[in-house]
């Protein structure tokens, strides 16, 4: 797994690439954890994750709760593969993100402050 | 902070180790990292944990126990540095081999965990395993750290509960389903709103424990489709939830479909019963394959005949040894597991006779697995409810040691009920106490000791009831020899379906009929899933082996039987609206709030006048409101007449006080859309004093 990070018009994209599962939500965590500060406008781009696992989903679930009680804080996820969603579906996961189906979808709409 | 115990100890091979806890058992993601590995046997002299790589034919390690790890009867260790969710473990025991004493110990069986928390092998429901598999059946390893948000199990009083008896596939594998992931449980979250809208209060899942849909599945010679074990009952691991009902099995996340599904449940008010099977397990007898307890402690899981021979009071070929302190302290920890961590609401308890027995099978006064589970602290708000009598011959309706605690599927409720509705002379008195909550069976107990039912999985649809008088299970390939023959059903005239639209009338009415009296019945109402919208099995009365039509509900009924569904929409309603049908102590035929009428009053077709030596099917009751909840609420007053002969009767109503008036709720003989109203809008009877009530049929006036 790799993540890289970009700004945007004041907004962070996250992508994420490869596997988030139990063997790297550490990582993962270590890398993201720090940009939920207040006012952040995270996008996490998962066009290039291939799997998110049982330990991927709670580290997500994890960010929705730090940012959720960071002033100012807004994220959402962009470009979600077909078989990671039905995943968050089948489990219930799904509510507690937003999704967008592209990167600048969810740059333009968490820009806006939604 | 550091800890000590992430420290290991001890290397074997490319693996840190340290000594493990003994408790809990089973594979724990321990604080200082690793995982906790502990698993009891008593007569075992040597155990190894083995690791496959997830679907893996061959394990990639074997790590011996070190003799110093062993605490007790217990092997335990934490290994290092696992990949816990790519990983499925086993253990393999060495011990005595000698049937005769009760050990069956080898050495080259790979053996589940009977702990393990999640379970791999049948990830997708239905596809066929590999039947070389020296591990069919495989512990996983699973992070308890489900997101509950605000969630808590709803505590609904007993007495305001309905259940519905689901299937978790059956409910919406049909293709007319509509859900995006059927037959799991997933589907069933999609359907929520459908139960909200029906009006119940609890789904009572069909066993949802891992079990093996293949056990003993076989071609139909009938029509080549593969019979399957559908129902489940018979568990291949008491604490992991059966991968095949997850849509997400497929990703070993079952565990948190099912509590997301829990939890979406009690969100919109519907608690989440579970249909439990500690009776025997799916290692069968002599003959049947090493899974797990077999292997690891024959001897303290089963009931064993002195010969060494395994006894046979579940039907199934072993009975688990409940009333061994190890069988029961796990029976114990795997329903506080299934309370604590997945918030479920109750237990309905499979042949729960058998927990009342004896090592040897004799049948105990006080067995102590029922009075430790009725006592249990985090037990202490779960329902509790037995199927009390198992396949041994112990039937112990009325009888079933509760402490209070416990409540019954009341057996004879669904039997007296059935006669009284086919029309059947002499029924009157037993009727009588089944409507009132069965006091003659729980007097001591209250009205929430009876669950209620007229049809449950095992039997009849409702429709089925009033379409078969004979069960036809010639698809289930036994030669129609299997399933119960003593149906007290009745075909209106014709088996099976009909063009007769005179005999299809009476159906509905019947089917009506039968819902009316569920819901007015003290006691716990329980409705088969299905049956609001007339779901036949074509007479097959034990569909334990079809994952068909048979068993799956055609949700096109909801347009085909849109009479009959809102017909059971306005009863459900109707008992919910009413507190006076849900009283928690039993009746005291007495007037104890000086409103000048008894709690409850039986009339005949002359009013105030019950002629108990009158045979025919016919009573009326007459509740008055002011005794609701024990004279503690106001309701209105109810009478309801039934006349199940086949003549039209003349009914004297009771005079109501001074200023209220009889209006009509229902009456079964009436066609829609007059067949029932909204509650609150019921429409004044136009005679007062007296009305015709139509053959097989049945009235309810509310005075207000």
């Amino acid at each position: 797994m790799e993540i890289k990070t970009s700004t945007q018009d004041g907004v962070t994209i996250i992508g994420i690439s490869g596997n988030l599962d139990a063997n790297t939500a550490q990582q993962a965590q270590d890398e993201i954890m720090p940009l939920v500060v207040p006012d952040c406008r995270l996008v996490l781009d998962m066009s290039q994750c291939e799997y998110v696992s049982s330990a991927g989903l709670r580290l997500m679930l994890m960010i929705a709760k730090k940012i959720k009680t960071t002033e100012g804080g807004k994220w959402c996820l962009a470009s979600v593969s077909e078989e990671i969603m039905d995943v968050m579906e089948m489990t219930g996961f799904s509510q507690f993100f937003q999704t967008f189906d592209s990167v600048s979808e969810a740059t333009e709409a968490i820009r806006g402050g939604q | 902070m550091l800890r000590v115990d992430a420290t290991p100890t001890h290397e074997y091979g490319e693996f840190k180790l340290r000594p493990g806890k003994p408790l809990p058992f089973g594979a724990t993601i321990s604080p200082g990292g690793g995982v906790n590995f502990s698993v009891y046997s008593r007569h075992a002299t040597y155990c190894e944990l083995v690791l496959f790589w997830k679907r893996e034919p061959e394990p990639f390690a074997t790590i011996p126990f070190p003799d110093e790890f062993r605490i007790g009867n217990v092997f335990t260790m934490v290994v290092f540095d696992l990949e816990y969710e790519n990983i499925e473990y086993g253990y393999r025991m060495d011990g005595p081999f000698d049937p005769e004493e009760g050990h069956w110990f080898d050495r080259a069986k790979f053996l589940m965990d009977p702990y393990a928390k999640a379970i791999g092998g049948r990830d997708i429901w239905g596809e066929e395993p590999d039947w070389s598999n020296k591990y069919p059946h495989r512990s996983r390893i699973f992070y308890d750290d489900f997101d509950w948000e605000d969630d808590h199990p709803l505590e609904i009083p007993l007495e305001d509960l309905i259940i519905y008896e689901m299937h978790v596939r059956g409910f919406t594998q049909h293709p007319s389903s509509g859900v995006k992931y059927p037959g799991t449980f997933a589907g069933i979250r999609w359907k929520i709103p459908y139960l909200q809208d029906l009006g119940v209060n609890c789904v009572e899942l069909l066993p949802i424990h891992e079990f093996d849909e293949f056990e003993n599945s076989r071609i139909s010679p009938e029509n080549g489709q593969r019979l399957m074990n559908f129902w489940g009952y018979s568990n291949v691991g008491f604490f992991a939830p059966k991968a095949g009902y997850a849509a997400s099995g497929k990703f070993g996340m079952q565990v948190d479909e099912l509590k997301a599904l829990v939890r979406e449940m009690h969100k919109n008010g519907i608690e989440v019963i579970l249909d439990v099977v500690f009776n025997h397990t799916a290692e069968g007898n002599e003959n049947g394959p090493y899974i797990s307890y077999r292997g690891i402690d024959n001897k303290t899981y089963y009931m064993l005949t002195p010969e060494g021979y395994y006894f046979n009071f579940s039907g199934c070929g072993n009975t688990l040894n409940c009333n061994n302190p190890i069988v029961r302290n796990m029976i114990l920890d795997c329903l506080r597991y299934w309370a604590a961590d997945y918030h479920v609401d109750g237990f309905r308890f499979d042949l729960a006779a058998i927990l009342g027995r004896d090592q040897n099978g004799a049948p105990m006064n006080s067995p102590p697995l029922l009075e430790t589970l009725a006592f249990d602290p985090i037990l202490g708000k779960c329902k509790l409810i037995a199927e009390a009598w198992d396949a041994g011959g112990l039937y112990q309706v009325g009888t079933f040691p509760s402490w209070g605690r416990w409540a019954e599927w009341n057996g004879k409720y669904r039997d007296d009920i059935r006669e009284f509705l086919k029309g059947d002379s002499g029924m009157v008195g037993k009727i009588i106490q089944r409507l009132q909550g069965s006091p003659d069976l729980y007097q001591w107990r209250g009205t929430s000791a009876s669950v209620n039912f007229i049809t449950a999985h095992d039997g009849f649809t409702l429709m089925d009831l009033v379409s078969y008088n004979e069960k036809h299970n010639e698809a289930n390939s036994e030669g129609n020899a299997d399933g119960e023959e003593h149906n007290n059903s009745w075909n209106c005239g014709i088996e099976g379906p009909t063009d007769d639209p005179g005999i299809n009338r009476l159906r509905i009415k019947q089917i009506k009929n039968a819902a009316a009296m569920l819901l007015v019945s003290h006691g716990m109402p329980m409705i088969l899933a299905g049956d609001e919208i007339g779901r036949t099995q074509l007479g097959n009365n034990n569909a334990y082996c079809q994952d068909n039509e048979f068993s799956w509900i055609d949700w096109s009924l909801l347009d085909t039987n849109a009479e009959i569904l809102n017909f059971f929409k306005k009863i459900i309603a109707f008992r919910k609206a009413h507190p006076v049908l849900r009283n928690k102590t039993h009746f005291r035929n007495e007037d104890y709030v000086g409103s000048g009428y008894p709690d409850i009053s039986w009339h005949g077709p002359k009013a105030w006048h019950m002629d108990y030596s009158d045979e025919r099917p016919i009573a009326a009751f007459l509740l008055c409101g002011r005794h609701a909840r024990g004279g503690t609420v106001e309701d209105n007053y109810i009478y309801v007449a039934m006349n199940m002969h086949w003549e039209s009767r003349s009914f004297e109503i009771p005079a109501l006080p001074e200023g209220t008036l009889w209006h009509v709720f229902t009456n079964t003989d009436i066609q829609p859309p007059h067949d029932i109203a909204e509650v609150g809008h019921e429409v004044e009877v136009e005679n007062q004093s007296e009305f015709l009530l139509g053959p097989r049929s049945l009235v309810i006036l509310v005075g207000k």
